[in-house]
């Protein structure tokens, strides 16, 4: 944990002092300890004299301790601080080269705790619970390693203690975790039942399973304390037995103490040090102990922060090349997640300033071809190029200005309607906004909020309804201006006013613009210049819309059941069953 | 939701919070019998110290070796008493807390399964998930580890310090100095903790907001050539955290790592030693006396460090419990105190009026309306119209603000909620399919239904043929060895509400584009659904509705037309001019 801890922090170098520091300290109090055997002795031999000579050795072992906590302390804190702030940059700093296609929901939800809590976490270590730790270690090594130099039965009989507590410790973590898989498992699962719950409500209540409760909420949180309460129970002996062994080792050192006195072979005063220093012992131990659970969180944070860190980016040209136009070409492309092949050894070339619709089942890989073009990912085979230029040969901000994306995850940013909108190009005109506002009919949003273009969007836009939201993202993606403009139809036009929307935006943009649109409107994929029919992750048919259906193949049975879904109506037709 | 700076003109104050003390009501037994033990433990646990003196005074004096002995067995049962004591201690509180958890987590489950519908809207699954899994989890030390901990600090301090005064008064009084000014330093750091704490808190909030920002936005930022902007938002609010904190602290640090001085084990050591070196110097004290000062003086300190140890984790905790007892002080829905039961299936709505709140736009104005029986009525209007409002409402999500809703002649709100789901069902647009059998989802409505209704349920809504392709047909489960597509898992809501078989069903017929390509056999299901029942339709595209038999036309919450699709064709309003833009649009389809 340290060398990884070292790694973490802003000044390796401070770090390593204020841990030396927190050793030194550690090692000063064991002396300072110790000392209580000579100035005892002298007491008890009535030598008033020696006793105020070796209380004034203790005083300064105290003062030494004393300026020597502080500064470390002091140090460490320092330490903490500047490496949450070094933290924090380097997270930051990696998140924004981290590839786009690395961001998928799950990924989303851990990380913003490793770039948040996480850092409070990590800095935990430094500044408290390393100490602790150390001097747990160090203070009973240093009065074991003295105590030997004085009576060597002794000090045997205390340090003997520690092997057994420590095997015991290590048995009765093992027995711990054996039952933890279960109880992590229950605690997931009941999670995972009560995120269910709550988004789920709305049907639940509907089908009255509120009212005497979801059973399958209630039998993961039941599981869930049979799992603690398991856990407990094999807990306990391994508690119990540490507990005893610590205590026992104190019992032996009193009954080896006694039968060594009994016998009057033992200095007195090395004898009643020992069992006071005894109990001083244990006690680090019992802290440290008592602090594993922090340390154990402290240590998760760590591995994540370190496993992100050393996430691989991809790769940046050494010099970037810019296309010389619009054209997308998919050389032989093959790509997939892990061993799941999305993209099969694709390959197709959409000219400059056309529009191409890409239809398929979900699953074909429609969004899969759209994110490659903006380089979510590197292919595993084959190339992705835009105006002949790679795209791997293109450095990010330079193919980021070549592409705009209108996906269905678009995010709004906390801020008002303008910023967000802004966000594409702060430097655009006013004229400029509101083209692009009467375009996508965002201005109609914006004349019926009272703050209009300064209305706040609120987190991630949940102020906004979902079409709302979806004309900002649009405004926004028209304002880039980007060459390569790819579309997702999907989220849109859940009712004729956005299917407008979608409509005018596409016309405005056609010839201008190289088009590729993951289309789903009748209308959007007859109109396009070439239509590719995916399936399966291979290019199944391409061609025009006539040619298409003349061909008779699988686009032809596609667009027959589209079209009798489009004239759908609702009647009473069925029977119940 | 219900905002605290409203100033109710309700005279009798409404508390806004279950305390800590009710929350913990069911395991108060058990803690109270805990602390009993921990205090027999804390006094045994004072004996060995004194033994250790003990055996130290008769090694100094006449090394009676039987009495040695006798000294020996009775540290030796001390201990085992206070093992045994801490042990039964803990083992009660940790039992109590698997329990106490289990409990909570029931009665907030419950609790907000009686909220009105909107507070789900307003606390997302993390924040539930946070406050049944989380919280409850944090408030683990309260009821683990606080009571007795302070028990056992609180035991051990005074018994010893009684004890010591009784051996030597002034001696007494040395030990005391640490621990005196160990208790004061520790009480100037927290002075004005709480106003810090909430800075603090607040600072630490904006940082998992900005990160959360950060993280969520990346990719949309990345695309805009903007990376920039929102790294510099997290990195203004991590560095401000940083500064905040750091602000906050420094001021402390001297006179924390002050008291951690004071309160060492040395410094108590050198203390009194040295005092008992000058009292025996001035004849005033045996060095037998001194032996149990070491001791005992020494053990002192220690649970103060402990408790300065958990005193973090009881902040959270308590602040855990705050956010759960303020969860359960929130207003249920309320119940029927005389429930009826509606004998008729009509469903009107009269003078409707509705907001989402106090200070909310009115988003259904003065609306009056009938269902009838066995009939089909389509309400439209633009976006923002109200009309999902009003479907809402029908199934009480809500209860509306002004007016009533009647089933059967009996307001919603008199029915109880098994009686109102019984007649009233809804198929909305995006679907809620928890994670289980196909079968379990298709009964949730009735977990006895069997086996043959769910499949013939399946079979009227189009999916059974999908469903027997599965390895596990009817017992897959969905979420883990199955995924369904958007159209897919439309119709398997569609025949769980075949199973429900309400006589009233409100459908939102927004399914368009979730998949495509089984939109025709999304709607083929919904055919089936209209069949004997009186269908209400949240209608977005005017084409599939011309059939209905009331169309209701909805305008900033207010209805402006009623009447079939050939009547209104005819009034030439809202309506009429609706269908010709569609129309345009269809058009364009060639």
């Amino acid at each position: 944990m340290l060398r990884s801890l070292a790694k973490l922090v802003a000044d390796p170098t401070a770090f390593r002092s204020s841990v030396a520091g927190m050793v030194a300290t550690a090692i000063l109090q064991g002396i300072g300890f110790v000392l209580l055997v000579p100035v005892l002795r002298a007491l008890i031999e009535g030598d008033n004299g020696r006793a105020a000579w070796w209380l004034l050795a203790m005083v300064l072992a105290l003062v030494v301790f004393g300026v020597l906590r502080h500064v470390s302390q002091i140090q460490a804190y320092h330490t903490a601080i500047d490496g949450g702030r070094a933290l924090f940059g380097r997270l930051g700093d990696k998140v924004s080269t981290l590839p786009l296609g690395w961001f998928d929901s799950d990924r989303v939800g851990s990380l913003s705790r490793i770039t948040g809590q996480g850092v409070i976490d990590v800095m935990g270590v430094p500044a408290h619970l390393l100490r602790a730790v150390v001097t747990a270690v160090t203070t009973p090594v240093v009065v074991a390693v003295i105590m030997f130099a004085f009576d060597w039965r002794l000090a045997l009989a205390m340090v003997l203690a520690l092997p057994v507590a420590w095997v015991v410790l290590r048995w009765a973590s093992n027995r711990t975790q054996r039952s933890e898989h279960r109880t992590h498992h229950a605690s997931a699962e009941a999670t995972s039942r009560v995120v269910e719950f709550a988004q789920t409500q709305a049907v639940l209540r509907s089908c009255g399973r509120t009212v005497d409760g979801f059973a399958m909420l209630d039998d993961a949180l039941v599981e869930r304390r049979n799992a603690g309460r398991k856990l407990m129970v094999n807990a306990v002996p391994g508690l119990i037995g540490f507990s005893a062994v610590v205590q026992a080792a104190f019992v032996a050192l009193l009954v080896v103490g006694t039968t060594i006195a009994v016998g009057g072979s033992v200095d007195v005063p090395e004898l009643v040090a020992v069992l006071i220093l005894a109990v001083r012992f244990i006690e680090p131990l019992i802290l440290a102990s008592d602090i594993s659970g922090a340390i154990k969180i402290a240590e998760n944070a760590i591995d994540r922060a370190e496993t992100l860190l050393e996430t691989p980016v991809l790769p940046e040209p050494a010099s970037s090349t810019r296309p010389t136009d619009a054209s997308v070409t998919f050389d032989d492309v093959s790509f997939g997640y892990g061993d799941d092949i999305v993209i099969d050894e694709a390959s197709f070339t959409i000219a400059a300033g056309s529009m191409v619709a890409l239809v398929g089942p979900s699953g074909s890989g429609k969004t899969t071809i759209a994110r490659l073009i903006a380089r979510f990912w590197d292919t595993d085979e084959g190339t992705v190029a835009i105006g002949g230029v790679d795209v791997r040969d293109m450095s990010t901000t330079d193919l980021m200005e070549q592409v705009s994306i209108v996906f269905q995850d678009n995010y709004l940013f906390a801020g008002t309607i303008e910023e967000n909108v802004l966000l594409a190009r702060p430097e655009a005109l006013r004229a400029d906004l509101e083209r692009v506002a009467a375009l996508t009919r965002l201005d109609e949003v914006i004349e019926r909020l009272p703050a209009g273009w300064e209305s706040p969007v609120g987190d991630g836009g949940t102020r906004l309804s979902g079409g709302e939201r979806q004309r900002v993202t649009l405004a926004r993606a028209l304002l880039k201006d980007a060459p390569v403009i790819l579309l997702d139809e999907a989220t849109a036009a859940i009712d004729p006013a956005n299917e407008q929307v979608i409509q005018a935006a596409i016309d405005s943009l056609r010839g201008k613009h190289t088009l590729i649109v993951i289309a789903h409107r009748l209308s959007t994929i007859a109109s396009a210049d070439e239509i590719l029919v995916l399936d399966d992750g291979r290019i199944a048919e391409r061609g025009g819309h006539e040619d298409l259906l003349a061909a008779g193949g699988r686009y032809a049975s596609f667009w027959h059941q589209r079209d009798r879904a489009s004239g759908w109506r609702l009647e009473r037709s069925g029977a119940m069953p | 939701m219900a905002t605290t700076d409203e100033s109710d003109v309700d005279s009798k104050p409404e508390p806004d919070q279950i305390g800590l003390g009710e929350l913990l009501a069911p395991v108060r037994n058990q803690l109270i019998l805990a602390c009993v033990f921990q205090a027999i433990g804390a006094l045994a646990g004072i004996v060995p110290f004194i033994a250790v003196a003990e055996i130290g005074r008769e090694l100094l004096g006449d090394r009676d070796s039987d009495r040695l002995w006798t000294i020996v067995i009775i540290a030796a049962v001390a201990l085992a008493i206070r093992v045994g004591c801490f042990f039964a201690a803990a083992g009660i509180t940790h039992f109590a807390d698997n329990d106490f958890q289990l409990a909570i987590r029931r009665r907030i489950a419950e609790h907000l399964g009686r909220l009105p519908l909107g507070w789900f809207d307003d606390n997302d699954a993390g924040t539930v998930n946070k406050l049944i899994a989380d919280d409850v989890s944090a408030m683990h030390p309260i009821v683990g580890h606080t009571f007795i901990d302070i028990t056992n600090t609180v035991v051990t301090a005074i018994a010893s310090i009684i004890y010591l005064f009784v051996i030597d008064w002034r001696m007494a009084l040395v030990v005391l100095i640490p621990f005196v000014a160990g208790i004061f330093l520790y009480a100037k750091q927290m002075s004005g903790y709480g106003e810090k704490m909430e800075q603090y808190n607040q600072s630490m909030a904006d940082v998992n907001t900005a990160s959360i920002e950060f993280v969520q936005g990346i990719a949309v930022v990345k695309t805009f050539g903007q990376t920039g902007r929102a790294h510099k938002r997290y990195k203004t609010s991590t560095d401000s955290f940083i500064q905040s904190f750091w602000d906050w602290v420094k001021g402390l640090l001297n006179i924390a790592s002050l008291s951690d001085i004071v309160l060492s084990p040395l410094t108590t050591l050198t203390l009194v030693l040295g005092a008992s070196a000058w009292f025996i110097d001035r004849g005033t004290l045996e060095v037998a006396d001194i032996l149990v000062f070491l001791s005992l003086g020494l053990a002192l300190t220690m649970p103060i460090l402990t408790l300065g140890f958990a005193g973090n984790e009881v902040q959270l905790a308590s602040a855990a419990a705050g956010r759960i007892g303020r969860a359960l002080a929130e207003k249920p829905l309320p119940q029927p105190t005389d429930p009826q039961i509606p004998l008729e299936d009509d469903l009107r709505l009269e003078g409707v009026t509705f907001s989402y709140g106090p200070d909310e736009p009115v988003v259904l104005d003065d609306v009056s309306l009938a269902f009838e029986p066995d009939t089909v009525t389509a309400i439209v209007g633009a976006s923002g119209s109200g009309k999902t409002t009003l479907g809402r409402l029908l199934c009480r999500f809500w209860d509306p603000t002004g007016g009533s809703i009647r089933l059967g002649g009996v307001d919603l709100r008199d029915i109880e909620s098994e009686e109102l789901y019984a007649r009233v069902g809804f198929v909305f647009q995006n679907v809620q399919l928890i994670r289980g059998t196909i079968a379990d989802n298709i009964r949730l409505a009735d977990p006895e239904a069997p086996q043959s209704q769910v499949e013939a349920a399946a079979q009227a809504a189009q999916i059974h043929d999908r469903v027997m392709e599965l390895p596990d047909g009817y017992e897959s489960v969905i979420g883990e060895n199955v995924s369904l597509s958007g159209g897919e898992r439309q119709r398997l809501s569609i025949a769980r509400a075949l199973i429900a078989n309400p006589p009233i069903l409100v459908l939102d017929e927004a399914t368009a584009f979730a998949d495509p390509e089984s939109e025709a056999a999304v709607q083929d299901a919904l055919s089936t659904l209209v069949a004997g029942r009186t269908l209400i339709v949240i209608a977005h595209r005017l084409s599939t509705i011309t059939q209905a038999d009331q169309i209701v036309v909805l305008d900033e919450g207010r209805v402006v037309e009623t009447g079939t699709h050939a009547d209104l064709l005819d009034a030439g309003g809202t309506y009429q001019k609706q269908w010709a833009a569609d129309a345009r649009v269809t058009a364009e389809v060639g």
